[in-house]
């Protein structure tokens, strides 16, 4: 059918670094606590138009919730954050603890700009692959069905899913409900992706696939915040690598300036572990 | 085949009462239905006051037998000057208890759909009430359709109590006719035999929907 190319990627997401530099996200001073246990302590990340952010850290240190709080899954007790000039959750005050919460149509409305997919993929099972990457965009953005469904098939092309149209997710592999699960994100147009470990629920022969069209996906220009253990892919992919220990980040850089020279001794010991599981 | 010959003289008596006990049934079903939907949105998303509220009604009827709360009724309704025809106040008893039941029925249905179902809709922008339409609900009614489909046999069972409050169907039928042949082992066995077909009808149906709702589960 559709050739896949990255002329059609291209084509499919709109390149965004025109608009170089421009602050996509922000998050400023953003605190979440799960009862007695302080999950995020006092992050502050910036994420500009284009660049493709990996958070990295050990299992526990809040990265999951990191993501959540950027699109407002999870509330959080203080903090802001904007999403290309736009607050999602609460609107700033004169003080920190003045801001405000936004109410729940509002917030719903700010979600339609930030995409995000899960380890677990989480498609709607009642929905054929086609139904899942139209639904949102038909139902939440009025698109027309015609229009929805002509974009859905190149996102579809785009992660070489476009025989796949027609079949219920049970019926995919994990990487390919994974592909249909970015495709079903980036049909809402959203200004930027959040990823949570999405490869490391599947087979380790699957896991090329669905890193090739988050390549891809970055090639195109796309903003992108990652949390991922595939460090070889963190390095290829991201323009800067966060580390998060205890809520905090811990240190952040360029990935061959935090990969082979980190400054403080948590990210040394945190790389030695992570080499001596996967040395061969 | 002698033996049998009292059913075939009544049989069309039966049948009548038969599709007395449907209506009763089917009129009873649809608003216990949509009260068990509202009470189980109550219950998962309504405040704390909503939530006890129904809480206390659920604790309330599942402590009540069936058959008291029908001839408290029946006995009850006049004296508050509410003119129902007997026929309706026995569907609303009907609607009012089982509603109680549906709505633990599909609460169950909406709670044991994963998180991660309704954070995947959240993340689309979908508002609570779009989720719930396209996301939470189609799987939830799935999920659902099996307990519900036995309530729905159980409460045509139930329906042969309404003889108590002097209402006719199924079962009044076949004590009349019992009364004229003497032959009450044939007779009940007639009526045993159509409340089975009843409730085995519902059950296919109920498979059939499952089926066609939602393929590729
Ligand atoms: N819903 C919740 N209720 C209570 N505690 C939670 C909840 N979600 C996460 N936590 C706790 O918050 C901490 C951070 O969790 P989080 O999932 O953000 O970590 P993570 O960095 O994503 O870890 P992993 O690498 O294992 O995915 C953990 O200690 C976790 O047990
Ligand atoms: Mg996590």
């Amino acid at each position: 059918m559709v050739d896949i190319s990255s002329d059609v990627s291209s084509r499919v997401i709109e390149p965004q670094t025109a608009v170089a530099r421009r602050p996509m996200l922000a998050m400023d001073e953003v605190s979440k606590r799960f009862g007695s246990l302080e999950v995020l302590r006092n992050i502050s990340l910036s994420v500009s138009a284009g660049e493709v952010v990996v958070v990295i850290g050990p299992s526990g240190s809040g990265k999951t919730t990191l993501l959540r709080c950027i699109n407002m899954l999870e509330d959080y007790e203080k903090g802001i954050v904007v999403i290309d000039g736009e607050p999602i959750g609460y609107r700033p005050g004169a003080t920190p603890d003045q801001r405000q919460r936004m109410s729940e149509r509002e917030i719903a409305a700010a979600r339609e700009h930030i995409g995000m997919v899960f380890q677990s993929y989480n498609l709607f099972p009642h929905m054929t692959v086609l139904h899942n990457v139209t639904a949102a965009p038909i139902r939440v953005k009025g698109v027309p069905r015609a229009r929805a469904e002509e974009r859905a098939r190149e996102l579809l092309a785009m992660v070489g899913l476009s025989d796949k149209m027609a079949e219920y997710p049970a019926r995919l592999s994990g990487g390919q409900q994974q592909r249909v699960a970015i495709a079903r994100a980036l049909a809402m147009d959203p200004k930027i992706m959040l990823f949570d470990e999405v490869t490391s629920a599947l087979d380790p022969e699957l896991v090329g696939e669905v890193l090739a069209a988050m390549q891809e996906l970055a090639r195109a220009g796309m903003t992108m915040v990652v949390v991922t253990h595939e460090m070889s892919f963190a390095r290829d992919i991201a323009d800067r690598i966060v580390f998060m220990d205890g809520g905090v980040i811990v240190e952040q850089g360029k990935p061959d300036q935090l990969l082979f020279s980190p400054t403080t001794e948590r990210v040394r010991a945190f790389l030695r572990r992570y080499n001596d599981r996967y040395r061969i | 085949m002698k033996e049998f010959a009292p059913l075939l003289h009544g049989y069309w008596y039966l049948l009548r009462g038969a599709g007395m006990t449907v209506l009763m049934a089917a009129g009873s079903i649809v608003p216990a239905t949509v009260c068990g939907v509202l009470l189980a949105l109550a219950q998962v998303f309504g405040n704390q006051a909503v939530r006890s509220i129904v809480v206390a009604y659920l604790f309330l009827i599942r402590g009540i037998p069936l058959l008291v709360l029908l001839t408290f009724t029946y006995y009850l309704l006049p004296l508050t000057g509410i003119d129902l025809p007997p026929f309706w106040g026995v569907v609303m008893v009907f609607a009012f208890y089982y509603a109680a039941f549906m709505s633990e029925v599909f609460r169950a249905g909406i709670l044991s759909l994963p998180r991660a179902q309704w954070d995947a809709a959240r993340s689309l922008g979908m508002t609570q009430r779009l989720m719930l339409q396209i996301v939470i609900f189609p799987q939830a009614l799935r999920l659902a359709s099996p307990p519900f489909v036995s309530l729905c046999a159980n409460l045509v069972k139930a329906t042969s109590l309404v003889s108590i409050v002097g209402l006719w169907e199924l079962t009044m039928a076949s004590r009349e006719i019992v009364e004229r042949t003497l032959a009450p082992f044939q007779i009940f066995l007639g009526a045993a035999v159509v409340y089975f077909c009843i409730c085995y009808t519902l059950a296919l149906y109920g498979r059939y929907l499952e089926r066609r709702v939602l393929q590729g589960h």
